[in-house]
């Protein structure tokens, strides 16, 4: 190569041509089993529990509850967001405990009260990963407990997270404790669901480690020492970051890495 | 990501002729031929002959400036470049505008009075040159440096770089808040690169000489978009292996 070259090489690099990605967004109703939105004849029944927050259900349909609902003592039940999830692509009948039937309407009021430990965005989070076909469970609860009836409280984020981690603890190791509470009071993200591909052979009975664990965050991206706390918690378990703004959700790796030495 | 190569038989140059050798040899060149730096504002312009041109040009230092002067060639070096040959290669002098050397103290001094996030800056751009990458400026795509692995005409870069720091030095402003973060991201996808971010911490050593730099402490981060509409099939597993059965 002449000297020539080596000179007038610039740093320009062609632009790519963006992706359409985006255009994507709204066509978000189309792998999985999960048709688009159409009359369906095969509908499932629920009956919302106020205490629990969640949708029991009584009449099972179709092939989704494979992946759908937690199990206790072999009944399925539905987190608010799976409920309208399934209601709003027309699978889901859901009763109140009259058997009159809740309105769509009813079950938005339920998702703004706040009492079912979820909000508008992470259902808008949910939403958009389960309408591509991933397995999307709330991160801290477990999918299938044997012998053991469903606990009031299950569906409270916080709650069921501490009592997650706190059951995993030995109560003699004091300097773990004290470094989940430290850990606990990271700011403005929480973990919120685990994420499993589609097409993996999903089971709640034994589902595996999640492809990874989804982390809201709502004001400001996470700073490094965050991260580095999240990495030595989740270890080998991958996560991931999601920022929900007027409707769109979009999806962040943030990783420690470190750049080779060259020769 | 991969790099990418430009062409056949690039990548084979590129290990034939390791950029630390390149950077060597010109290092030598410049303290056997005891060239000394103009300082011009927030320049150093350097006149060398056709041997030390040719290591500039391979070792990605400076932009040559063509002018009609036949046997010496003029080199234009950014700030981080100039104080990095001076202070940490040790091979170059600065002649400041009154005429005199500057030392290293007195350069670092001027280069901060310029660009109060010179210290940081530097720290990156040095903390990546040791590692044998070549540094350019990245401003075009709306970021601090582009970090290449070999020479610019060989390999396309991976990353975007963007210093910030934290602690008590916190003078970078960037990716606060999310709508900088997609913007970034979304620059840096366009030209195929990552965008990578070099969080240094003074550790509270302030930034009065260049000796503070030795106890910055330096973390490296990518920041990359997930799009889960193309991911769904691609991805292997999680990390620790297969699940469990």
């Amino acid at each position: 190569m002449g000297s020539d070259d080596w000179r007038s090489c610039s740093d320009n690099e062609d632009y790519l041509q963006d992706g359409n990605e985006d255009d994507d967004e709204e066509d978000c109703y189309s792998s999985g089993f999960l048709s688009k939105l159409q009359f369906r004849k095969d509908i499932s029944k629920a009956r919302w529990v106020d205490d629990l927050a969640m949708a029991e259900v009584v009449e099972k349909k179709g092939k989704m509850w494979v992946t759908m609902g937690i199990v206790r003592n072999g009944n399925t039940y539905c987190s608010i967001e799976e409920t309208l999830f399934l209601i709003e692509i027309g699978a889901l009948h859901v009763l109140d405990g009259n058997d009159i039937h809740l309105s769509l309407k009813e079950l938005y009021e339920k998702l703004s009260n706040g009492k079912s430990g979820c909000y508008w965005e992470l259902f808008e989070v949910y939403k958009h990963l389960r309408s591509l076909g991933y397995v999307v469970g709330r991160h801290g609860i477990p999918w299938s407990v044997k012998g053991q009836q469903i606990k009031s409280g299950t569906c409270s984020l916080e709650g069921s997270q501490e009592s997650n981690e706190m059951l995993e603890m030995e109560p003699k190791d004091e300097n773990s404790v004290i470094e989940l509470f430290n850990n606990m009071q990271i700011t403005d993200v929480s973990p919120a669901f685990n994420v499993y591909l589609p097409n993996s052979k999903f089971r709640k009975s034994s589902p595996g480690d999640p492809s990874f664990v989804l982390y809201i965050s709502r004001c400001s991206p996470p700073s490094r020492v965050e991260i580095e706390a999240l990495e030595r918690k989740h270890g080998a378990i991958p996560f991931k970051f999601c920022h929900v703004e007027n409707g769109r959700v979009s999806f962040f790796s943030l990783a420690k890495t470190e750049l080779p030495v060259l020769p | 990501m991969m790099p990418r190569w430009k062409g056949k038989g690039s990548q084979a140059k590129a290990n034939a002729d390791p950029m630390s050798k390149i950077v060597s040899q010109l290092q030598s060149s410049l303290i056997q031929s005891e060239t000394r730096g103009l300082l011009s504002s927030c320049s150093v312009l350097v006149e060398v002959d056709a041997e030390l041109a040719d290591l500039l040009n391979r070792s990605c230092f400076g932009r040559p400036r063509n002018t009609a002067q036949e046997n010496k060639q003029w080199f234009q070096l950014d700030m981080e470049e100039a104080f990095y040959l001076c202070f940490s290669l040790k091979c170059l002098k600065v002649i400041g505008e009154d005429g005199y050397i500057k030392s290293n103290e007195e350069l670092w001094d001027y280069l901060k009075s310029k660009k109060p996030v010179f210290p940081i800056s530097y720290k990156v751009y040095s903390h990546l040159r040791h590692k044998n990458w070549v540094v350019r400026s990245g401003l075009q795509y709306g970021v601090d440096f582009v970090a290449y692995r070999h020479h610019p005409a060989l390999v396309h870069s991976e990353y975007a770089v963007l210093v910030l720091s934290e602690g008590d030095n916190d003078l970078n402003g960037r990716l606060r808040v999310w709508s900088d973060v997609h913007c970034t991201v979304r620059l840096c996808g366009s030209v195929a690169k990552t965008l990578l971010t070099v969080i240094v911490n003074s550790n509270n050593q302030g930034a009065n000489s260049p000796s503070c730099l030795e106890h910055y402490t330096v973390e490296e981060q990518t920041i990359k978009r997930w799009n889960p509409e193309r991911s769904r099939e691609d991805q292997t597993g999680p990390k620790n292996g297969t699940k469990k059965v």
